[in-house]
């Protein structure tokens, strides 16, 4: 990293600027220099220098303008002035404009190599800092493909979420399982001005009330039975972040009101502690339930949704937006066919009828699976009715999410069956197995051939 | 490395002013045997006093390195020693000067004193060989431990062995073939 910092010397003295090249070039650094301000800016025009050593006291152009001249150039340029001892205080006044520091001559040569080896790493540090930025900025860009979107409804949602993503308002995102809440709620996360910190999410239905306590709040060793060290909850974790609670509905009414105080406070305190920590963070919610039906049997607190639900977004089924089931189904297809490295080129208009017709009361995460299934099963290069016929009559589909690896198995094997009307062999090669393991499988899931 | 006496010397080691003679034979010594430098003591010259800056009672070690890099006789190579301070216009002091894949190089064992005499020929043949090792061409290396690692102070040149790493003895050993 040091040795490839470009440094560029600006001094009008000619023994200073060789001195300086002579002693940085043996550390290794790559140096140029400039016996006047107008020099500088010429070569600067023409390359940019990780740091520039710039006297103060120069005829014609002196160092504080030269460093508001960079400073236009070059906005994160390193400056460090270079002054004698009678002139620190305008030294000063430049660290003020922005230098990074100064030097007064003659310098110590280990007050020099410290300072140095403080820009290099700092440069290198910035570097870095740039680098995941844009590697964010990649995946920001990425999360937006995964919307794929035709219906208008979803381009309604689209807009709303670069609606509302700059403001800090609490959002409340609505819509069945599976329609893609938290992707909106990472969407909304990677837009907003808390992209760089975390993103925090937490099923509150997935656990009993205790642990969803302990999961937000944290606890301090010794809180409770079991509590061998202490532990930062959701809530601390989200800092200066979002906070994402899925499945908002499940929460009981005695912690929507700990939640309550904790978002109006914008501080929490660990079970069993005593300290408040500051925990600011931007809020989503999303919930499958209707949260006002809940209010009225008294199952949800009217002050807990109101703070909550600043700004709603309601993702719709995917039945109500039929128009994005085929692009939907491509965009898996070529996920699918790209991480199987199989050559699928698309769907027949029989298979698209095929999903069209389907209702999906699973949304877009059992039409993914089904795409995935439908991949795994292929053996040409079209997806169509038959990989697809299970969904036939609405019914029985894989969804992956929800089943057991016996339960997906019994599935599998019984569509395939059903298909090549009970020929082993036939549903064997379409399985990827031999007919032995299928009729071995068949026999420990109690499979019949019809 | 070894070292033919016979052949024409790579470097003229030159004491400049009054000077430990025991330092200066021990850095030879090192020259010979670390770089594998043909080494040759010249006999003792006055101080600098073209060099000398009144101000700050020190020799400017560019001027000097000037001064004998315009030396056409002897030895390709010029190494003056002396026992004054030394330093640059731009920095406070200097333990040696040289110039980069140039002539001339020099060193001063002004800030090299300890009361343990070993110690301080120790530091004046690591300064000395880490000064010629910038004529061959070699710029400060970042390897722990060896010689061409810029030592900020005192303590860290003692830690240095007298040896370089693999990459810069490599190094050495390239320009010296290509110098012989």
């Amino acid at each position: 990293m040091v040795r490839m910092m470009k440094v560029l010397v600006v001094d009008d003295e000619e023994t200073i600027c060789v001195a300086l090249d002579a002693w940085l070039s043996k550390e290794g650094y790559h140096v140029e220099t400039a016996c006047s301000g107008m020099d500088a800016l010429a070569l600067l025009s023409q390359k940019i220098f990780d740091l520039y050593l710039v006297d103060i006291k120069m005829p014609g152009m002196d160092g504080l303008d030269l460093l508001a001249r960079i400073r236009e150039l070059q906005a994160d340029a390193t400056i460090i002035m270079i002054t004698a001892h009678g002139s620190i205080q305008t030294a000063v006044e430049a660290m003020k404009r922005g230098a990074a520091d100064y030097l007064c001559k003659p310098f110590d040569p280990e007050t020099l190599s410290m300072l140095m080896e403080r820009v290099a790493a700092t440069k290198a540090l910035r570097d870095e800092n740039v680098a995941l930025r844009g590697q964010l900025m990649e995946r920001q860009e990425a999360l937006l493909d995964d919307f794929v979107a035709q219906s208008e409804a979803m381009h309604t949602i689209l807009a709303q979420i670069e609606e509302v993503a700059p403001s800090n308002v609490p959002v409340l995102i609505s819509g069945e399982t599976g329609v893609g809440k938290d992707l909106v709620a990472r969407a909304i996360h990677m837009r907003s001005e808390h992209a760089y910190g975390p993103f925090v999410a937490i099923n509150c239905g997935a656990q009993t009330e205790t642990l969803l306590e302990s999961e937000l709040f944290g606890h301090e060793r010794g809180a409770f039975t079991g509590a061998v060290k202490a532990q930062r909850g959701c809530l601390e974790m989200a800092n200066k972040g979002t906070l994402f609670l899925d499945e908002v509905g499940e929460i009981s009414p005695r912690m929507q009101v700990s939640l309550l105080r904790a978002l109006e406070e914008k501080r929490i305190t660990r079970i069993g502690g005593s300290q408040p920590i500051e925990a600011h963070f931007r809020l989503i919610s999303a919930t499958h339930r209707d949260l006002r039906q809940l209010m009225r049997e008294n199952q949800f607190r009217e002050d807990f949704y109101y703070r909550i639900n600043v700004f709603a977004i309601h993702v719709p089924a995917l039945r109500e937006r039929r128009e994005d089931i085929p692009v939907l189904a491509d965009f898996f297809l070529e996920k699918y066919a790209r991480e199987t490295g199989k050559p699928i080129e698309g769907i027949t208009q029989k298979g698209i009828g095929l999903l069209m017709s389907y209702p999906w009361p699973g949304n877009v995460r059992e039409l993914r699976n089904v795409m995935e299934r439908a991949v795994v099963l292929s053996r040409g290069r079209m997806i169509g009715a038959e990989e697809l016929c299970f969904l036939q009559g609405g019914g029985e589909v894989c969804d992956l999410g929800i089943l057991t690896l016996r339960e997906a198995e019994i599935r599998y094997i019984k569509a395939a069956l059903d298909t090549h009307g009970g020929n082993i062999t036939k549903a064997a090669r379409q399985l990827g197995i031999d007919r032995v393991t299928l009729a071995r499988k068949m026999k420990r899931y109690h499979i019949e051939k019809e | 490395m070894e070292v033919n006496p016979n052949s024409r010397p790579h470097l003229d080691l030159i004491p400049l002013g009054n000077l430990d003679p025991l330092a200066v034979s021990i850095m030879g010594a090192h020259l010979q045997a670390v770089l594998g430098l043909r080494t040759q003591i010249h006999p003792v010259r006055s101080n600098p006093e073209y060099a000398f800056m009144a101000m700050r009672n020190q020799f400017d070690a560019s001027k000097i390195i000037k001064a004998l890099a315009t030396e056409t006789d002897g030895a390709p190579f010029k190494l003056g020693v002396l026992q004054s301070d030394l330093s640059i216009p731009i920095l406070t002091y200097v333990y040696g000067e040289s110039q980069l894949g140039g002539k001339a190089a020099v060193v001063s064992l002004h800030r090299l004193f300890d009361i343990d005499r070993q110690l301080v020929y120790q530091r004046a043949a690591k300064i000395g060989v880490h000064e010629v090792g910038h004529l061959l061409g070699l710029e400060h290396c970042w390897q722990a431990g060896c010689l061409m690692r810029f030592s900020k102070q005192l303590e860290q040149l003692d830690r240095l062995a007298l040896d370089f790493c693999d990459a810069c003895r490599y190094e050495i050993v390239r320009r010296l073939k290509a110098i012989s």
